[in-house]
């Protein structure tokens, strides 16, 4: 088969566009990673602690909102166009959705980046949660919300071209990429009514004056309404890549490509009414409402063991077919050489690390003991940082070529890369955790509060240094991505060119076992908003009631105020979790039974 | 440009055809038990570490 570049040079230009941008914001919020590092750690500070937080906001926002969404909008114009194997309904639109995105992350960015000169009184040093009283520039906002638009756009273009599709292939399953992507914009579609919500209503007027104040409690509510399911939308481009690329790299054919959409619904019902396990400690919201959350989380570990399986067993699968025999020596089988391999093998590890300090994060009583130390980003640096980052960076080393046409500069060098991100993150993620556990806390310039740090083994002052070393490998493996990846997109030094690609081997199971029920969208949209009515319509009203739409009388909250809690309320939601889960439950399985 | 080359796909070295019916992911199998005994001892360890800090409570507010 011809390769992608070549096939369809419109949409493979987009993609590149995207890619282009989503690589260029890695650049600028990783390179703010080591000064930071080094500023809180006390090692290297070459700054004023007050502009630590606008260096901060610049890595998160850059990085979680504009390095991981940009991928996702290039890679998945690509399985859309690959899989339907139609070209774009209309360029016009998908360059327009990407120039929306494009314009509302210069927005952003230019707001943050004012926070570093005093030439303008621009700023918006408000981290990437925007949390209300901190405000920033309405440019801030626009930006955020043009940047939002934009998907909104894309997703609507990938819906077109799918009808159409189905148009023309009558009584056809949607395949599995397009399934995918269609899933994961319906969850997106859901989770930003928070921040559009938030934003539109709340933040954006009040920072243009139009409102004089805000209830911060209820932009927060809306915030984290939208901020655990964004996880998702880093992870589910993630997941594509491991249940598709991944048993393409290994040799071997995915396991179960029923059980791969099932995975996709899961997360489509269930990734949204989560959002209050971010908000454990905050007053104000009742604990069966919390509760709730908590149990809500705890059912979504099902898809991601079920990914964990699904994605091994297809590996495995690849690892036989090259000849690998016994209970663990088909692990030597693997293609170990090939960074893309490798790079999303260290990934997924470092995932189900992620799992282990995840639960922990979700989990309420022990939330309290880790809620806003370093245990968080250390969390976070292994699944966003790593399960994500890592697996974008590796997959880069197998995509690249498709969309360009040029061959990769060197797999040993991107072996190298790949190797040291795993390692920097190992040393740093691993002490961020423990100095966490010591009570260090996250989000600010100078840690060294009054507290005795007792360490179990080793002292906070060496953790600190695994910390700075760990932040020194991962920007050296930055360094060494980005230049490979300069080399190799144009193919400077190269003497050949990439013209024909291998199609993506059939699944072992294939879709003719997908249950029909799976593609009817309208029910799971349906499960998924009477789940986010249950677990937020309650906790949104009280929040109004208490402290007021705009407020500014955010009354303190007072333990022995009007019950927010109440034993029999208390019973009765906790009898609202189980249905809830258990509606999830039973339809997904009487979807597979069917 | 001289040659010409297709994308590297790893598909060059597959020595056998394993279809669905002959497959048995018993490897798989190993590593979800390994998992599963981390995850037993982790959660037995969670206990300590809930009280390993010895200041209580640990979060002041
Ligand atoms: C060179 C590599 C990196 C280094 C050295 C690094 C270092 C750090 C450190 C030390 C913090 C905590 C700062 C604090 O709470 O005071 C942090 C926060 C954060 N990092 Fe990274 N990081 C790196 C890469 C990444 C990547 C690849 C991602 C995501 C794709 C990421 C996402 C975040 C986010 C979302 C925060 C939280 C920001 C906030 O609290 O508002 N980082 N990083
Ligand atoms: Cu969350």
């Amino acid at each position: 088969m011809a390769v992608f570049a070549d096939r369809y040079p419109d949409e493979a230009k987009v993609v590149r566009a995207a890619l282009a941008s989503s690589f260029l914001a890695l650049l600028i919020g990783g390179a703010m990673g080591p000064l930071q590092t080094l500023h809180r750690i006390d090692y290297l500070r070459i700054m004023p602690s007050e502009t630590y937080y606008t260096v901060l906001t610049l890595h998160g926002v850059a990085l979680v909102i504009l390095f991981t969404i940009f991928f996702l909008v290039g890679f998945y114009q690509w399985a859309i166009t690959d899989s339907l194997d139609r070209p774009s309904e209309d360029i016009r639109v998908t360059w327009l959705w990407y120039g929306l995105m494009t314009a509302g992350a210069a927005m952003a960015s230019i707001a943050i980046l004012g926070g570093f000169t005093d030439a303008t009184d621009i700023s918006a040093s408000v981290l990437f949660t925007f949390y209300a009283p901190l405000e920033a520039h309405w440019l801030f906002y626009a930006g955020l919300t043009t940047f939002i638009v934009g998907t909104w756009v894309a997703g609507a273009d990938w819906f077109r071209s799918w009808w159409n599709w189905k148009k023309e292939n009558k009584g056809e399953k949607t395949p599995l990429r397009t399934f995918m992507v269609l899933t994961t914009m319906l969850m997106w579609y859901l989770a930003t009514i928070g921040v559009a919500a938030a934003v539109l209503l709340f933040l954006l007027p009040w920072s243009l004056g139009i409102i004089d104040s805000v209830n911060p409690l209820l932009t927060r509510t809306l915030f984290w309404y939208f901020g655990h399911p964004v996880v998702y939308f880093w992870l589910l481009p993630v997941y594509m890549i491991w249940y598709v690329i991944l048993p393409q790299i290994a040799g071997g054919r995915l396991f179960s490509d029923a059980l791969a959409r099932i995975v996709f619904v899961l997360f489509l019902v269930l990734s949204v009414p989560v959002g209050i396990h971010h908000q454990y400690l905050d007053p104000g919201i009742a604990e069966g409402f919390k509760f709730l959350s908590a149990s809500n989380t705890m059912f979504l570990l099902l898809p991601s063991l079920l990914t964990a399986f699904t994605v091994v067993a297809s590996i495995e699968h690849g690892a036989r077919q090259r000849g690998g025999e016994g209970y663990f020596r088909w692990l030597t089988a693997l293609p170990w050489r090939n960074p893309a391999f490798t790079g999303m093998a260290l990934a997924g590890l470092m995932f189900a690390a992620a799992g282990f300090s995840g639960m922990v994060n979700a989990g309420m009583n022990l939330n309290y003991l880790v809620h806003n130390t370093m245990w968080v980003p250390g969390h976070f640096h292994l699944t966003v940082g790593t399960a994500v980052a890592l697996t974008i960076m590796a997959v880069t080393y197998w995509f690249l070529p498709r969309i360009t046409g040029n061959p990769i500069f060197s797999m040993r060098l991107g072996l190298v890369q790949v190797l040291t991100w795993f390692v920097g993150m190992v040393l740093m993620s691993n002490a961020m955790h423990r100095v966490g556990v010591g009570g260090e806390p996250r989000r600010t310039a100078d840690p060294f509060y009054d507290f005795e740090f007792e360490g179990v083994i080793g002292s906070i002052g060496e953790l600190h240094l695994q910390i700075g070393i760990g932040a020194i490998i991962l920007t050296l493996s930055l360094v060494l991505f980005f230049i490979h990846l300069i080399f190799s997109w144009f193919g400077i030094s190269a003497t050949t060119k990439i013209t024909s690609e291998a199609p993506i081997r059939k699944p072992l199971s294939g879709k003719e076992h997908a249950p029909a029920v799976l593609e009817n969208f309208r029910l799971w949209v349906a499960i998924a908003a009477v789940l986010i009515v249950l677990v937020y319509t309650i906790p949104i009203a009280s929040i109004i009631a208490e402290g007021g739409l705009f407020g500014p009388d955010v009354s303190p909250v007072r333990p022995d105020h009007a019950p927010l809690f109440s034993l029999s309320g208390l019973a009765t939601e906790w009898v609202v979790a189980g249905l809830a889960g258990a509606v999830g439950a039973i339809a997904a399985i009487a979807g597979v039974l069917r | 440009m001289a040659t010409e080359q297709p994308a590297a796909d790893q598909t060059d070295d597959i020595q056998r055809e394993i279809g669905h019916d002959e497959y048995d992911p018993i490897g798989t199998l190993a590593l979800v038990f390994i998992y599963f005994i981390i995850v037993s001892m982790l959660w037995i360890f969670v206990y300590f570490v809930e009280f390993l800090p010895r200041i209580s409570p640990m979060v002041v507010f």
